[in-house]
């Protein structure tokens, strides 16, 4: 097994009661006993589970040439569950936080005072966050890209709803809030931990063959189930969101934008401070916001909001727009909208006739949390098979002996181990 | 031949610089890549800068822009300083199946044209 092909090999142990960091080596043994993302996240909760660990994991293909490898995972106990959740991170944070050179991060106990986690070149400090200790998530990001001058540091980081640990609070993906319906923001929130900070510039290496074999995958996928579809209003469309919260949308939608190395756009950036056609950079300077969550915006359409600014003000907070919505407002919001599931209800049961069943889409949700692949692409792209994965698996880390009994094996870990 | 981008149609995807990184020297990265996303989030404002030979091309959504050395990148933010420390674009010369930033590309962004 060849691990620099998929990792950087190193796992950051972040102790906040005594505010020092350790690293241990990511093995070849806890490969192959979980693979990456949630199926090592969910061992590691396990061996440091008497401490509250809040743990941040990159999946075995993030930050590689596998179509859809854009994401990373957060696993820690739902407040609102008291069970273990995955919670899938995307954009391009989960790649950053592979090339900071930390493959995982195990967050333990709990800091005296707020704190921000920088990680940046094979290093890692704790720093001070009292500066930015009750202040909303945009005003937070802003900040935190001053401070360490970096405008392409990505964040997880948290707002006034999880510093409260509220059970309504998610953790945030720099501006945009997150897949988070198990109100994980709230375990930063009781760590004092605002937020982790990311810049990576370190690199993998590519096993020979495996960017082809890539780029076939990816062209499949285009040409697949998501060929003629585009946006996320037509993931709206095929997953039956009120027609009136999809035409509110569609009339604010400024572009598509798409995940690190995914083939299909499924965040609509909307505007509602300008015109949505204007492409001019002079223009406003906070335009809009990121919509990921369409079942979000469609709750706070549904409870006469308007839904796009809606979405700004949670995101701001850092409130779960569901339960925003079930609240009928998006400030001092405390009860949560639903149970916490091990993998987030964000992600619909299926998209353009994909779907099979709950245990079909359990088990690909698992498989996305433990590859660190989108979780929304393992469900409209069919063309993703088992075969292929267990394929490209053996390929990336010239690994024979990897088989699909050892993929099922992981998968039905993850989901048994889990809430 | 040069590398052109339609920017209307990137989604911000990133995979090309990645890719070219991989060309370049082996590695999956963005920084050793002749080719370089620049992003204001907070206005989703997005394109593509390309390191060619003699000029920085830059495939923005208002328009294409060629820049000579010593030019500014208006507006482009301090993400786009370090692309004037690449390797140039070669146009993937020596890779037989075609260059790898356009073989990456799920959106048809990316063209090599002249
Ligand atoms: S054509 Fe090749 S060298 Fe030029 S930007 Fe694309 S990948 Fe890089
Ligand atoms: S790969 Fe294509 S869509 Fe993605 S960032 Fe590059 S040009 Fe844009």
């Amino acid at each position: 097994m060849e691990l620099m092909n998929n990792y950087k090999e190193t796992i950051l142990i972040v102790d906040l009661d005594a505010k020092q960091c350790d690293t241990e080596s990511l093995s070849e043994d806890m490969v192959a006993a979980g693979l990456g993302g949630a199926g090592i996240t969910a061992a590691l909760y396990e061996r440091y589970k008497d401490r509250d660990p809040l743990i941040i994991g990159t999946g075995f293909f993030t930050g590689t040439f596998m179509p859809g490898g854009c994401a990373g995972v957060v696993s820690a106990k739902s407040p609102v569950s008291g069970k273990l959740c995955h919670v899938p991170f995307g954009g391009y944070a989960a790649v950053e936080l592979k090339l900071t050179g930390f493959d995982f991060v195990v967050v333990l106990g709990s800091s005296d005072s707020p704190v921000r986690l920088w990680l940046h070149d094979g290093l890692s400090d704790i720093d001070d966050a009292s500066d930015i200790w009750g202040k909303d998530v945009w005003d937070s990001v802003d900040k935190i890209r001053e401070a360490y001058g970096d405008e392409m540091i990505q964040l997880l980081v948290i707002g006034p709803s999880a510093e409260a640990q509220s059970k309504a609070a998610q953790f945030s993906v720099n501006y945009w809030g997150s897949f988070d319906k198990a109100a994980l923001g709230a375990v930063f929130g009781a760590k004092k931990l605002k937020a982790i900070a990311l810049r990576g510039l370190d690199s993998l290496d590519v096993a020979e063959g495996f960017f082809g074999a890539c780029v076939d995958l990816k062209n499949a996928i285009c040409s697949g189930a998501i060929s003629g579809k585009s946006g996320l209003k037509d993931i709206a469309r095929d997953i039956g969101i009120d027609a009136g919260a999809i035409e509110k949308l569609a009339s604010m939608t400024h572009r598509n934008n798409a995940a690190y190395n995914c083939p299909y756009a499924a965040a609509a950036f909307v505007k509602y401070n300008e015109a949505p056609s204007a492409m001019d950079m002079k223009g406003h300077p906070a335009p809009g916001c990121l919509i990921t969550d369409i079942r979000g915006f469609a709750a706070l359409h549904g409870a006469g909001l308007d839904a796009g600014q809606a979405m700004e003000q949670c995101f701001r907070q850092g409130i779960e727009p569901e339960a925003a919505a079930k609240a009928g407002k998006t400030e001092g919001v405390s009860a949560d909208a639903g149970k916490a599931a091990a993998f987030s209800t964000a992600v619909p049961a299926s998209i353009f006739g994909s779907g099979q069943g709950d245990a079909w889409w359990q088990k690909r949700q698992a498989l996305a949390a433990v590859l660190g692949i989108d979780p929304m692409l393992m469900v409209m792209a069919p063309e993703i098979t088992e075969e292929k994965i267990v394929a490209l698996v053996q390929m990336s880390a010239e690994w024979d002996e990897f088989s699909a009994d050892e993929l099922n094996r992981i998968a039905a870990d993850v989901i048994a181990k889990s809430a | 031949m040069d590398l052109k981008v339609d920017a209307r149609k990137c989604t911000g995807c990133r995979i090309c610089e990645f890719a070219c990184n991989y060309h370049q020297d082996e590695t999956i990265s963005s920084i050793g890549s002749s080719l370089m996303f620049y992003f204001e989030e907070k206005k989703n404002y997005y394109g593509m800068m390309v390191k060619r030979a003699k000029t920085l091309y830059l495939g923005r959504p208002e328009g294409e822009q060629l820049l000579k050395p010593g030019e500014q990148i208006e507006g482009a933010g301090a993400s786009a300083k370090p692309i004037l420390l690449r390797v140039a674009c070669d146009c993937c010369e020596d890779e037989d199946d075609g260059p790898l930033c356009v073989r990456a590309c799920p959106y048809g962004v990316l063209s090599l044209e002249g």
